[in-house]
C-alpha cells in the first residue's frame, strides 16, 4: 500500500477531532454572547442607577458584566450541547462547522432547539443593539431644524470652489485610478494562492493559502484612512499617498473577489487540462484563467468605482484629490461650499455608476 | 518459452478502494485487468463509481487504497513530472465535453498536446507548427475542417464533444477515458460520435474504456463489459452475455432495458 494513505486516515481523524473541537469553540462563543446580551438587557430593565442618580448606560453596564463567569458557563453549555447532541439536536456550532447531519435535515427549525436558539439569538442582537448604539427615536424625528443650516447651504452651492473643485475632481479620479491600475497585477497574483481549489495539492500550498488568506484579511480590516495616515507620514502629504492608501486596500478586495470567483470555476476545464499531462501553470493559463477574465474585469472597474468614492475620505487627511479642499470648509461651517463640492463628488460617483454598470453588464 | 504472448495487459487495477473526504464509498476494492486494443465499456447506474473508477486510472481522483498500473508503470503514488508523463498516455472524454469555452477551437484541440509543449509558448498558447498541423489534420477528422476559430462555445453538443476527441487525438494517447461521452447528447448524434470512438479503437489500437447508460450502444461497441453497483465489480462478460437478466441484477429489479435490443 503506497505511504500516502496511511497519512490520509491518519489525516481524517486528526480533521473529525478538529472539527469537533471546533463546533464545541463556536457554540462556546455564541452561547457567551447570548448570555452577555442577556445580563446586559435585564440589567438595562432592572432600573438600576448609578451613583449619580441617572439610569446606567449602556457603557455603564458593559463594565458590570460577569464575563468570566458567563464565559464558563457558556463553555460548559457548550459542551453539553455537542455531547448530547443526539439528544437535544445538532449544536449551532455542528451545524455551522461540519454542517447540520442527514437525520435532522427534513426538521423544520421551528421543531430543534438550534433553529428557537437561532431566533433568540438574533432578537437579542437587535435589542442589545438598540440600547448600545443609544438610538433615539424621538430625537430624530423632532430636531430636525438644527440641521437646517446645513441642509440649506448644501442646497445653495456657491460657485466660489467650483474651478478648484472641478481640477482636484479630476485628480481624484485618476487617483483612483492609479490605485486600481496598480492593484490588478498583484491582486491576480495573490488571488491564486488565495482559493481554495486550487491549493488543496500539497501542505505547503495549503499553509500558503492560509497565510494569504491571513494576511489580506488583516490588510481589509485596516481602514483604508489608516493607510493613508501611514502613507502620508512615508511619502508625504499629496495625492500619492491616496493612491498608495487605495491601492494597499484595492489589492487585499480584489484579491477576495478573485479568490472567490476562482473558487467558483467549473472544475470541468481544469480536469480536461489536467487529463493531458500538463503542468500546474498550464493548468490555471487554461483551465482557470479564460473563466475568471470576464468576471475579474467586472470587479476591477467596480473597485475603481469604490475607490473613486473612497478617495473623498482619503482627501481629508491629506492624501489629495477633492476630499483635501472639503475637510477645512466643513471645519468652517463653509457650507454653501461644501454643498458644491459635494454635488461634484455626487455627479461623479453617480455617473462612474452608471458608467462601470453599463460596462460590466456587457462584460460578463 | 511461450508461443504466444497476448496483447500487453494495459491497465491493471488492484484492489482499488475510494472514500470521498464526507465519508462516501465511492469503490470498494476492484480488481480490473484492461488489455491492450480492448473497447471496454463500463456500466452501472448513476452513482454506482464508474466516473470514480475512470478518474482514478488518470488520477483525476486519488484513491484511498489499491493500486495502478499503465503499461507496468504503476500510476498511484506517481508525482509531479512522472505522474504528467503517465497522463500523457491517457487521454479523457467527459459528459459535459469540458472544453475551454472561451478559446477558439483549434486552441482547445491544441491543449491536448500540452503535456509534450514547451511551458513558455504554451502559456501564450503558441504551439509548434507540427502539432498546428496535427490540430487542423484532427479537426478534419472529426468533420470540422472549416471552423477552427469558431469560439468552442458557440458549437452544438455534438460538435463541441467532437472538438474534445480531436483534443484527445491530439494528445497521441495509447489509452483513451471516455466519461458517458454521449450523455448530454441528443439520441440522434449518439452513434455518430460513438463511431468516432470506436475509429480510433480499431484503426489505431487505442484502448478504450468508456462508460456508457444506453443499452444498445454497449451491445454494439463494447468487446467487453464490466458492471458496478455500489461501487463494487459485480458482472464482468462479453455483450452477448448482457441479457436482460444480467441487466436486472446490475440494475437492480426495478430497472427495464429502454429499448428492445436485448434478447
Amino acid at each position: 500500500m503506497p505511504r500516502g494513505i496511511e497519512l490520509s486516515t491518519r489525516d481524517d481523524h486528526w480533521a473529525k477531532s478538529m472539527a469537533r473541537l471546533k463546533s464545541v469553540a463556536v457554540d462556546a462563543v455564541l452561547l457567551t454572547g447570548a448570555g452577555l446580551m442577556i445580563e446586559l438587557l435585564v440589567v438595562a430593565f432592572s432600573g438600576r442607577r448609578s451613583p449619580a442618580g441617572m439610569l446606567l448606560g449602556a457603557e455603564d453596564i458593559l463594565d458590570l458584566l460577569h464575563y468570566a463567569w458567563i464565559t464558563a458557563g457558556a463553555v460548559v453549555l457548550a459542551i453539553l450541547w455537542n455531547l448530547l447532541s443526539g439528544w437535544l439536536g445538532a449544536s449551532p456550532g455542528r451545524a455551522l462547522v461540519r454542517g447540520i447531519p442527514e437525520r435532522e435535515r427534513d426538521i423544520p427549525w421551528t421543531h430543534t432547539l438550534r433553529g428557537w436558539f437561532t431566533i433568540l439569538f438574533i432578537e437579542l442582537t437587535f435589542f442589545t443593539g438598540w440600547l448600545i448604539t443609544e438610538v433615539d427615536l424621538p430625537t430624530f424625528l423632532t430636531k430636525f431644524s438644527k440641521a437646517s443650516d446645513i441642509v440649506r447651504g448644501l442646497v445653495h452651492p456657491s460657485g466660489a470652489v467650483l474651478h478648484q473643485g472641478v481640477l482636484l475632481l479630476v485628480q481624484t479620479i485618476f487617483l483612483a485610478f492609479m490605485a486600481t491600475a496598480f492593484a490588478i497585477p498583484a491582486a491576480f497574483a495573490i488571488s491564486f494562492l488565495a482559493a481554495r481549489n486550487l491549493t488543496r495539492g500539497s501542505a505547503l500550498s495549503r499553509l500558503l493559502y492560509t497565510a494569504t488568506r491571513t494576511v489580506m484579511n488583516l490588510v481589509r480590516a485596516v481602514e483604508p484612512l489608516v493607510w493613508a495616515l501611514i502613507f502620508i507620514s512615508w511619502v508625504g502629504i499629496g495625492p500619492f499617498a491616496g493612491v498608495l492608501a487605495l491601492w494597499v486596500h484595492s489589492v487585499a478586495a480584489l484579491t477576495k473577489l478573485y479568490s472567490e470567483q476562482i473558487e467558483s470555476i467549473d472544475p470541468g476545464p481544469v480536469e480536461a487540462i489536467m487529463a493531458t499531462g500538463a503542468s500546474t501553470l498550464q493548468v490555471i493559463r487554461y483551465g482557470v484563467v479564460p473563466q475568471v477574465i470576464p468576471p475579474f474585469l467586472s470587479f476591477t472597474i467596480y473597485r475603481w468605482d469604490i475607490n473613486v468614492r473612497m478617495s473623498t475620505i482619503i482627501g481629508f487627511v491629506g492624501g489629495g484629490g477633492i476630499g483635501y479642499i472639503l475637510k477645512p470648509r466643513v471645519d468652517l461651517g463653509e457650507w454653501g461650499e461644501v454643498g458644491t463640492l459635494v454635488l461634484l463628488i455626487a455627479v461623479t460617483v453617480w455617473l462612474m455608476d452608471i458608467v462601470s454598470a453599463r460596462i460590466r453588464e456587457r462584460i460578463v | 518459452m511461450p508461443g504466444f504472448v497476448g496483447p500487453a495487459v494495459a491497465i491493471r487495477v488492484e484492489g482499488l478502494s475510494k472514500v470521498f473526504p464526507g465519508g462516501v464509498r465511492a469503490l470498494s476494492d476492484i480488481d480490473l485487468e484492461v488489455r491492450e486494443g480492448e473497447f471496454l465499456v463500463v456500466v452501472g447506474l448513476s452513482g454506482s463509481g464508474k466516473s470514480t473508477l475512470l478518474r482514478c486510472i488518470n488520477r483525476l481522483v486519488d484513491p484511498t487504497a489499491g493500486r495502478i498500473w499503465i503499461f507496468q508503470r504503476e500510476i498511484t503514488g506517481a508525482q509531479g513530472a512522472e505522474l504528467r508523463r503517465l497522463r500523457r498516455q491517457i487521454a479523457m472524454i467527459f459528459q459535459q465535453f469540458n472544453l475551454v469555452r472561451r478559446h477558439s477551437v483549434l486552441d482547445n484541440v491544441l491543449s491536448g498536446s500540452l503535456g509534450r509543449a514547451r511551458l513558455l509558448p504554451s502559456l501564450f498558447l503558441r504551439y509548434p507548427a507540427e502539432d498546428r498541423r496535427l490540430a487542423h489534420e484532427a479537426l478534419e477528422r472529426v468533420g470540422l475542417r472549416d471552423r477552427p476559430a469558431a469560439r468552442a462555445d458557440a458549437l452544438s453538443g455534438g460538435q463541441q464533444q467532437r472538438v474534445a476527441i480531436a483534443r484527445a487525438l491530439l494528445q497521441k494517447p495509447k489509452i483513451i477515458l471516455a466519461d458517458e461521452p454521449v450523455a448530454s447528447l441528443d439520441p440522434a448524434l449518439r452513434h455518430s460520435l460513438m463511431r468516432h470512438i470506436e475509429a480510433l479503437n480499431r484503426d489505431e489500437g487505442l484502448t478504450v474504456v468508456c462508460s456508457l447508460h444506453d443499452v444498445d450502444l454497449v451491445k454494439r461497441y463494447a468487446t467487453r463489459l464490466v458492471a458496478l453497483r455500489e461501487g463494487r465489480l459485480v458482472w464482468e462478460g462479453q455483450p452477448d452475455q448482457f441479457d436482460r437478466r444480467t441487466y436486472r441484477e446490475i440494475y437492480g429489479t426495478d430497472a427495464e432495458p429502454a429499448s428492445n435490443a436485448m434478447a
